[in-house]
């Protein structure tokens, strides 16, 4: 592998950002309680630079990244990419790398570690020493982890996860998070720690590396420091913990750490989610209590603003998720150009690109990503035939509009995993995380004779002789028309 | 004066002339807002009946019109002490 140069920590990126105008600073005092949210919020509607805040209210030496990973462009910086790679070029080297070979961390002494400059155990813990923002006003509480990974270890496999379980604070020791029955962490506390009755340690650390970041927030099956490593080119630096066994990123700018409670709960939400509602209901759920906090001095806080698109929720998990689907149905077999989610379809659409070459084959496309790991995070399938570029929404809406049948290219399955997060779920599939799925089949049928039964395209590309495509094209000008770029 | 918030999916829920035990949360301004404490309270739809306010939230987030004043009897600790 050439060798990478990408950001190894939150404050290398912020540099990146600045250089490249990907992110500003600002020099004036914030509030946490809403201002800081609502700047990072318009960044995402507006598409604009990622704001490192330099002064928060209240809270003196401390600061914020919002919107980290909310571009394509902060996506390629991350890689260590130019800024202007194009999605499509973006997506191929996450799998050029994510399919190389494993890159196992390496822990160092805690002496030098960035993440144990501040030491706070015992009566000295409180969260309300760190600048929890309150991310969007009527939230449920301030949210300490929006941009972060909680780190747990299973009691047995001794895997490890790191995972972005929002985390709300409850008080100065604890916090509580939707964590939900399907996840990683969900059946470890359902399979293990819950029936025994014993806590769960945990770690969560706070201004990762952004490819730590995408590790935790990709769905992948590959353990996240590994996969981190894969993505960065060389081992991520590992530190352990003060009170548990757990290793967190030692480059983290805050790292809290504690233990998941099995027989006490606390509310949590409601939280401005990444469908762009409050959609699901505030409820006792996962708590979690806070035994230590270490962190860099001037740490930065990185705030997640989930909303109306697009912001990281969006870009970042359609993203990996959609090019994790990729990877699972390349490894079937299944003759696919590509898997595409668009980020204003909030991950929910999947849209594949096939060759048709055989009968059903959407239907098997939708079997397996539906019946995958991945399959409660989305509930479409829509598959066109190769010749239509999946990137381009245009494209993909015309095949849609006129090749789905809408008898026979319409497949409803019913009693699916879902989430809580659905906007359209019934409160009681809320409750209880049941989803509904669709596929949308728009490929012409195998059995049709592609001579009398397929309609033609009818485009400048597809009905006119060569020669005369080039004379127009060529004379476009002449013509009286702008050049088309 | 303090002021409380607390999340309820209907008013109805802040009966008055009774006891009851709610998750309330401090409005007031400073490092601790917005932080949680389980009591024991009166509340009434009278906004001057007792010391403190109480603003009313619904289940996502929505501002209620509705003002309370609430009296808080007592802190409630379910956390289990061995956590505490």
């Amino acid at each position: 592998m050439s060798k990478i140069s990408a950001p190894r920590s939150n404050r290398e990126f912020v540099e990146a950002c600045v250089k490249s105008g990907d992110a500003v600073r600002i020099k004036q005092e914030v509030d946490w309680d809403n201002e800081a949210g609502a700047i990072v919020r318009r960044v995402c509607e507006l598409g604009q630079a990622a704001p490192f805040m330099e002064k928060i209210k209240d809270y003196p030496g401390f600061s914020y990244f919002g919107a980290p990973l909310s571009t394509y462009r902060r996506m390629a910086i991350a890689l260590g990419m130019p800024p202007e790679s194009t999605l499509p070029e973006i997506g191929k080297e996450y799998l050029k790398r994510t399919n190389s070979e494993p890159i196992a961390p390496v822990v160092i002494d805690r002496k030098d570690a960035p993440c144990k400059e501040n030491i706070l155990l015992g009566k000295d813990v409180d969260l309300c020493k760190l600048p929890v923002p309150l991310v969007h006003d009527g939230d449920g509480g301030r949210y300490v982890g929006t941009w972060h990974a909680v780190v747990t270890k299973h009691p047995v496999r001794g895997d490890v996860n790191w995972g972005m379980y929002r985390q709300m604070m409850w008080d100065g020791r604890t916090m509580s998070g939707a964590v939900f029955p399907f996840s990683d962490l969900g059946k470890a506390l359902t399979e293990y720690y819950l029936p025994r009755g014993e806590g769960c340690p945990f770690a969560t650390a706070i201004g990762l590396s952004p490819l730590a970041a995408m590790a935790a927030c990709a769905p992948s099956p590959i353990p996240e420091p590994e996969l981190t490593g894969m993505l960065a080119g060389e081992p991520v630096r590992l530190v352990k913990c003060e009170t548990n066994d757990l290793e967190v990123p030692a480059d983290a700018e805050i790292i809290l750490e504690g233990v998941i409670l099995p027989d006490y709960k606390v509310e949590e939400g409601p939280f401005g989610e990444y469908t762009g509602y409050r959609t699901s209901p505030r409820d006792f759920r996962v708590t979690f209590r806070v035994n230590a906090i270490t962190y860099r001095n001037n740490a930065t806080m990185t705030i997640s603003n989930m909303g109306t698109p697009q912001d990281e929720g969006q870009m970042l998990r359609s993203f990996s998720l959609g090019l994790e689907l990729e990877k699972l149905l390349r490894s079937q077999g299944i003759p696919i150009t590509g898997v595409y989610m668009h980020p204003r379809s909030t991950h929910h659409m999947m849209i594949v690109g096939v060759k048709p070459t055989y009968a059903g084959v959407a239907s098997q496309i939708a079997h397996l990503a539906f019946g995958s790991k991945l399959g409660p995070w989305f509930h479409m399938v829509m598959v066109v035939d190769d010749k239509t570029d999946i990137y381009n929404w245009d494209e993909v809406y015309h095949a849609f509009c006129t090749r789905c049948h809408p008898a026979n290219g319409i497949h409803i399955y019913k009693n699916t995993v879902g989430t809580p997060l659905y906007p359209f779920a019934t409160p009681h599939e809320r409750k209880y995380s049941i989803g509904s799925k669709v596929l949308f089949d728009c490929l012409w049928p195998v059995d049709w004779d592609p001579v009398n039964d397929v309609p033609t395209p009818v485009s400048f590309k597809n009905v006119y002789p060569k020669e005369v495509q080039d004379r127009v094209t060529s004379n476009w000008t002449a013509y009286g028309f702008p050049p088309v770029k | 004066m303090n002021q409380w918030e607390v999340f309820v999916t209907d008013v109805a829920e802040l009966a008055e002339g009774t006891d009851l035990e709610l998750t309330i949360r401090t409005l007031n301004p400073g490092v601790q807002k917005y932080t949680y404490k389980r009591v024991r309270a009166q509340v009434s739809a009278t906004p001057d009946k007792f010391g403190d306010q109480l603003q009313v939230r619904l289940g996502r987030g929505q501002l209620s019109q509705a003002r309370f004043s609430i009296k808080v009897i007592e802190e409630v600790q379910r956390c289990p002490a061995k956590y505490l």
